[in-house]
């Protein structure tokens, strides 16, 4: 469904412009790969210019090419460009751009990053620094939860002492209180950064050390707190939208149980399994957590699903998230559009409304799996490199959210993500065929990606009877396995190709002599390739 | 659709790697994840080949008498071949220069789609050998593919080295490529199994990186800071 603008809004003073004009003139993407090439397009459909930045790994990058105008951040280390304050509100200052939109990871939730946007007078496309400092750091969330009434998830309120000796006996009883096994987790942390899993009392000191010192390195705050592991958990997340007038609302939730090493790898769109009650209660708890913190524009609320049911806040980000995609599908809502919006000081649109609205009874299904530049053999370790072909899939109900193509390097320095596949079908079952048949048709050589992962996802049982956790992937994944299947008829299909090879350019003939061979133009006659033609001719006849 | 093989899907033989039709031997490239499957020997079925040179032409060679060109295998027959000396039904087509079906087991059996990249010779590695990454399933697999009797020989001169220097050092060498972040071992020091070495950071995860062995570390190659591609020699455990 299009978003509508209609004549009917609530706070006409509100609006920065006329109702059609595009939000901005021109707008900076902060950011990079697909989700950079996610912005750039809303931008262009909104009828304004889009600015990229780009470091020294990037220059001819997607993104880059994309965008109406580029400016050099500097050298590929993130701590060198991307993640450079000063040097992307400058770009968007040279450039005359009007806004910055960050997209995620890097400065996204960054509060000195929005603030420094707002006091060089330009507009921050997500939630006003306030809000990311008072959600952005999750102990504070959690305490913002606490007293609204909604259940985190159990843990610590205060970040944990990590070099104080005489604090480490407090902890230590503090954690035995939370129970084993529990969780070392970043204030500051997303996307696993800064996480360690800790099973007894011993291991405590050295996780806390080593969380922190990660959480340093990636956020610049070691700040690290506990959390009880709830286990098996069902990971369900809000997707939020709020206007300026204090209004905030639910588009849906999504499930995003299938991750490793807290990494999402599937994210879905209802979470299967719930009653519209269910729903109504859940999004209930995430709009008066985001309201409580003066949440304006789009902000996703995360929540655990413990077996009973119940559901436990885990944190808010504030900021768009890498699984947008599949909520925009199944809402009809876009939501890079409406933070455009939003960001211009508009109201929340009749389409987000409508949706909102919608939202306890969802239509449809959607299902995302994101490729990655990862070996899921081996524990998905990062697996940089050049990709050789990249074919991606596409016909009805397929949406695909890159910024590779044949031939790009895919480079150490930066997130591992390359490509979100999206379906969206009736059902959650059509949509799982559909998944499968798209995956089918994905082709990628050069690197290692986690497309078998997902191929198995999208045939696996447990899957399609939506039997998740956040354990799911250790309890039925088993990489090594499925590796060694496909090298055996990978040795078969090389072998036989060679075999082929060889009799096509030296025939049958036993004496043949390399050099001889060699020599000699290959025979593209020959016998038992002729008969193969023919009998490949015979099985497609078409 | 029309499965037409174009003339890429067949590798130059002029560049000399071309395998000897009478065997080839595929064997896991160095470095993937799974190490235990063992090469895969390929040998044409065992069936009478007309011993003569092959006949192209119409019959009558030199006033000799007129030759009989062998018919064309049986298109039953071509489709098994010896497998580790073992006859299967397996059978590749070509659909166009990369990608193919590979059918195994027969008319009931199992139709894998692959992608098969054009080879490039084998780094370090003997003349005769090609290096090929083989797409299966969405799993990438490189393979070193060499004339079965050359590698016979080969695997001959590796076993005799290998009883020479059976207790010698282990190298580690790097498995992803990143930045060393901390060392936590100096030369000298004495390890065990299991123990972290170092932690190299790669798109933004920490990984640490453990002992494979019981040992005394004999020498460290990097330290803070380091970049590293994968392969490079990071220490010595002996």
């Amino acid at each position: 469904m299009a978003t509508s603008r209609s004549e009917s809004r609530r706070a006409p003073s509100l609006r920065k412009d006329e109702p059609s004009a595009p939000p901005f003139r021109r707008v900076l993407v902060a950011n990079r790969g697909e989700i950079a090439v996610r912005i750039i397009r809303a931008c262009h459909e909104l009828g304004m210019e889009a600015v990229a930045v780009y470091s020294d790994a990037d220059a001819a990058a997607t993104h880059v090419r994309l965008a109406d105008r580029a400016v050099r951040l500097g050298p590929a280390a993130p701590t060198e460009s991307y993640l450079r304050i000063d040097a992307v509100v400058q770009a968007a200052l040279d450039t005359g751009a009007e806004a910055i939109h960050p997209g995620y990871g890097f400065l996204a939730e960054r509060a000195a990053f929005a603030r420094a946007v707002e006091e060089a007078g330009l507009a921050f496309v997500g939630p006003p620094s306030a809000s990311i400092d008072a959600l952005g750091d999750k102990l504070h969330a959690r305490r913002i939860a606490h007293e609204v009434g909604v259940a985190a998830v159990p843990g610590t309120l205060e970040p944990a002492p990590i070099d104080r000796a005489d604090h480490l006996a407090a902890i230590v009883a503090e954690a035995e209180r939370i129970g084993f096994p529990l969780l070392v987790k970043a204030a500051a942390g997303g996307g696993g950064r800064g996480m360690r899993r800790v099973t007894a009392a011993s291991e405590l000191p050295a996780a806390l050390v080593s969380g922190s010192r990660e959480a340093a390195s990636a956020f610049g705050d070691g700040s690290v707190y506990l959390e009880r592991e709830i286990i098996p958990a069902r990971h369900i997340e809000v997707q939020l939208l709020g206007d300026a007038g204090g209004r905030v609302v639910a588009l849906g939730e999504r499930d995003c149980s299938l991750q490793r090493r807290h990494q999402k790898l599937v994210e879905e769109a209802p979470a299967p399994g719930l009653e519209p009650d269910d729903r109504t209660r859940l999004h209930e708890l995430a709009v008066r957590v985001a309201a409580a913190a003066g949440l304006r524009n789009a902000a996703t609320a995360e929540f655990l699903r413990a077996p009973d049911g119940s559901f436990y806040f885990l944190e808010v980000n504030t900021r768009l998230q890498v699984e947008h995609g599949v909520t925009e599908l199944v809402a009809g809502v876009d939501i890079v559009r409406e933070q455009f919006l939003l960001a211009a000081g508009r109201a929340l649109s009749d389409a987000a409304l409508a949706a909102a609205g919608r939202a306890a009874s969802p239509d449809g299904h959607a299902i995302e799996v994101r490729l990655s530049a990862e070996d899921p053999a081996r524990d998905f370790a990062p697996t940089p490199g050049r990709v050789v072909r990249w074919t991606m899939p596409s016909g009805p109900g397929v949406r695909v959210d890159t910024a590779i193509e044949s031939g790009d390097r895919v480079p150490a320095e930066y997130d591992n993500l390359i490509a979100k596949v999206m379906v969206h079908a009736g059902d959650r079952g059509a949509a799982i065929d559909r998944l499968r048949r798209a995956l089918d048709e994905t082709e990628i050589a050069g690197i290692q990606t986690t497309l078998p992962f997902h191929r198995f996802v999208a045939r696996d049982p447990s899957f399609r009877a939506a039997e998740l956790s956040t354990g799911w992937v250790g309890d039925h994944w088993d990489g090594p396995a499925a590796l060694r299947r496909a090298i055996e008829a990978a040795q078969l299909a090389a072998g036989l190709a060679a075999m082929d090879a060889a009799v096509a350019a030296g025939g049958a003939s036993v004496a043949a002599r390399p050099a001889a061979v060699g020599a000699a133009a290959p025979d593209r006659d020959g016998r038992w390739h002729r008969s193969g033609l023919e009998s490949a001719q015979d099985r497609w006849p078409r | 659709m029309t499965a037409v093989r174009r003339p890429e899907a067949v590798p130059s033989a002029g560049d000399g790697r071309m395998p000897d039709p009478r065997g080839v031997r595929v064997s896991l490239a160095p470095g993937t994840a799974v190490s235990d499957v063992p090469p895969l020997v390929l040998e044409p079925p065992q069936i009478p080949v007309a011993p003569a040179a092959r006949v192209t032409g119409r019959g009558l060679l030199g006033g000799a008498a007129p030759v009989r060109p062998a018919p064309p295998p049986d298109p039953e027959t071509h489709r098994h071949v010896l497998a580790n000396g073992q006859p299967i039904e397996a059978e590749l087509v070509p659909l166009d220069a990369v990608r193919s079906m590979l059918l195994r087991g027969g008319p009931a059996g199992t139709r894998d789609r692959v992608l098969i990249l054009p080879p490039s010779p084998a780094p370090g590695a003997a003349r005769g050998v090609a290096r090929q990454e083989v797409v299966v399933d969405g799993w990438r697999v490189e393979l070193e593919i060499e004339p079965a009797a050359r590698a016979a020989l080969r695997e001959r001169a590796r076993r005799g080295r290998e009883e020479v220097g059976e207790h010698g050092p282990t190298e580690v060498h790097a498995i992803i490529p990143g930045v060393v972040v901390s060392v936590s071992v100096a030369a000298g020091d004495a390890v065990t199994a299991g123990q972290q070495l170092l932690v190299v950071e790669a798109m933004k995860m920490q990984n640490e990186l453990r002992a494979p062995r019981d040992g005394t570390i004999d020498r460290v190659g990097v330290g803070a800071g380091t970049k590293i591609e994968v392969g490079d020699l990071l220490l010595v455990i002996s």
